[in-house]
This record gives structure tokens, C-alpha cells and sequence, in this order.
């Protein structure tokens, strides 16, 4: 991707943390009212980022489908970055570490932990030296983003027990994932670009 | 497959788009308190007491479907959310990171 294109992504991307940010400075928001806001945004940007694989198998490799693959990377790094936020904001929010640390045995809790540090994988491993250097094996690397927007779920539902949002989240992957495997099934379709 | 923008940046509006949707939902886990109607509600800010009584530190008060709730920490600086009849001002259930961690005897909703 071109410099200015990226800068560009990267200021979309960075808004609403900004936005999260002006708020809680202003004192209009509490940190515990971002909670929601940071880590939905991590959400969507992991489902955004799991989304143009399975599409572009089944649609086959269109110019809207290339875009999407091509900023796909950035979408998982700035999905951490959220959750990276959404930490600050818990440590905030909770003020003493031995709070958090009391906090931990919560299912709702370390389910959050969890899928941080496994995001944390992929996205430490998201720049072109690490691509190069991992070959065959950077690709498995990279799908240990699925547990983590699986924890991701799974934290929410145990914190909020209201099951529409998160699961409105997942519809739209398991739809791809399901023509995907259905689609497959028929005929084969070139991978060489998912 | 023809777009009317150019390919890149019809999938950032399309990101941009994404992220803006959908307003954040807030914690409950659907507590009904059959309170009646607003105009018999005690005032809410009756709930300061409460919480001056128990020894947190109110953090946030506000209307929860037709319960009162109330965001606060405790002395043990654990983070709580407390629900409370808005006409009897009577503590219902108390969830700890989404674990119920009182309910009243009897209260079902």
C-alpha cells in the first residue's frame, strides 16, 4: 500500500480511539463507559479483518475484494490496538492493580485476558520481516485470530449476558465461513490470494 | 464487478461504515423490577445514601429498563453494578463482573 493511502487507513482507523480519548479527557465519559465503545470497536476491526478470506474464496478475486485483502493486516494490528486500549481503560477504570489482579479468577475476566495475549501474537507478528521470516508458518500464526475473537465473545457474553450483539457480530462470519465451505464443496476455487 | 469509487477506497467507507454502526450496548443482563409507573418513583438520588451506607464509592446512577442501577466501587475496591427498586429504594441483586453476587431473598426479576 502506498504511504499517503496508509496514513490515510490509519487515520480512519485511529477516530474513534480519538474520539474515546476527547471524551474521557473532557470528563464526559467515565473509563467505565468506554468499555463497551473500545472493545466492540476491537470486535468489528477482527471480524473486518476475518471477513474478505472466505468472501474473496467464494466471489473469486474482485478489485473490491483485492482492496479489502490488501488492508487486511491493518485491520487485525489496529483490532489489538483496541484491545490494547481497552486494557487502559480497565486499569483506569479499576485503579489498583491488586484489584485487577482480585478480578482475575472472574470467567468474565480472564476469558479478556486471554484473548488479549492471543491477539497479541498475530499482531506482533504483522510486519513484512516477520512475514518473510516465518514462511509457511507465519499463515498459522495469523489464524490464532480466531480463538481470540471466539474469547472475545465469550468474554462479553459472561460480563453482559445480553446475547444479540455479540452474536450479531458473529453472524456475518459464520454466513462467509458457511458459503465458504459450501462453495468449496462444488468446485475449487484458487486460495492464491486468501 | 464495477464500483462506482475507486476499489481501495469503497472498502475504507465500507470499514469506516462498519465501525460506526451500532451503539454500544450497556451491561444489565435484562433486570425487571415491576416498578409502576415513573411518577411513583422515589427520587434518584436517594441512592447516595444507599451507597454511602454500604461504603462504596458511587461512581454512576441511572435508569435500567424500570430499575434504578447504580455503577460503584466497593471499600475492597471491588467494581459493582446494583440494582435497586426506584419506588422502595430496596437493593435487588448485585453483579460483580457479571457474576450475581447478592440477591435479595425473594426477588426474582
Amino acid at each position: 500500500m502506498k504511504g499517503s493511502r496508509r496514513v490515510l487507513l490509519w487515520l480512519v482507523l485511529a477516530l474513534p480511539a480519538g474520539l474515546m480519548v476527547g471524551r474521557f479527557v473532557s470528563g464526559e465519559a467515565l473509563a467505565m463507559d468506554l468499555y463497551h465503545p473500545s472493545g466492540e470497536m476491537s470486535v468489528r476491526l477482527m471480524v473486518l479483518a476475518l471477513l474478505p478470506g472466505p468472501l474473496a474464496d467464494v466471489f473469486g478475486p474482485n478489485r473490491f475484494l483485492r482492496a479489502w485483502l490488501a488492508i487486511r493486516r491493518n485491520l487485525g494490528v489496529a483490532a489489538f490496538g483496541y484491545a490494547a486500549l481497552h486494557l487502559a481503560i480497565y486499569a483506569l477504570d479499576m485503579q489498583q492493580l491488586s484489584a485487577m489482579l482480585a478480578e482475575l479468577p472472574i470467567p468474565g475476566i480472564w476469558t479478556g485476558w486471554l484473548a488479549l495475549l492471543t491477539m497479541a501474537i498475530p499482531a506482533a507478528i504483522s510486519f513484512d520481516a516477520a512475514m518473510r521470516r516465518l514462511g509457511r508458518r507465519w499463515k498459522t500464526l495469523q489464524r490464532l485470530v480466531y480463538p481470540a475473537a471466539l474469547l472475545s465473545l465469550v468474554h462479553w457474553l459472561l460480563l453482559d449476558w445480553a446475547w444479540g450483539p455479540a452474536l450479531i457480530h458473529l453472524a456475518p462470519l459464520v454466513i462467509a465461513w458457511l458459503l465458504r465451505f459450501t462453495i468449496r464443496r462444488g468446485r475449487f476455487v484458487s486460495r492464491s490470494i486468501a | 464487478m464495477t464500483f462506482p469509487c475507486s476499489a481501495r477506497f469503497c472498502a475504507l467507507g465500507l470499514a469506516a461504515l462498519a465501525l460506526g454502526l451500532g451503539a454500544p450496548a450497556q451491561a444489565d443482563g435484562d433486570v425487571t423490577c415491576n416498578a409502576g409507573p415513573q411518577s411513583g418513583w422515589a427520587k434518584m438520588s436517594k441512592l447516595k445514601k444507599k451507597a454511602w451506607l454500604e461504603e462504596w464509592k458511587l461512581l454512576k446512577m441511572q435508569v435500567e429498563g424500570d430499575c434504578y442501577e447504580v455503577y460503584a466501587r466497593t471499600k475492597e475496591g471491588q467494581s459493582i453494578e446494583a440494582f435497586f427498586h426506584p419506588v422502595t429504594l430496596k437493593k435487588l441483586v448485585v453483579f460483580r463482573r457479571g457474576q450475581e453476587i447478592y440477591r435479595a431473598e425473594g426477588f426474582t426479576g
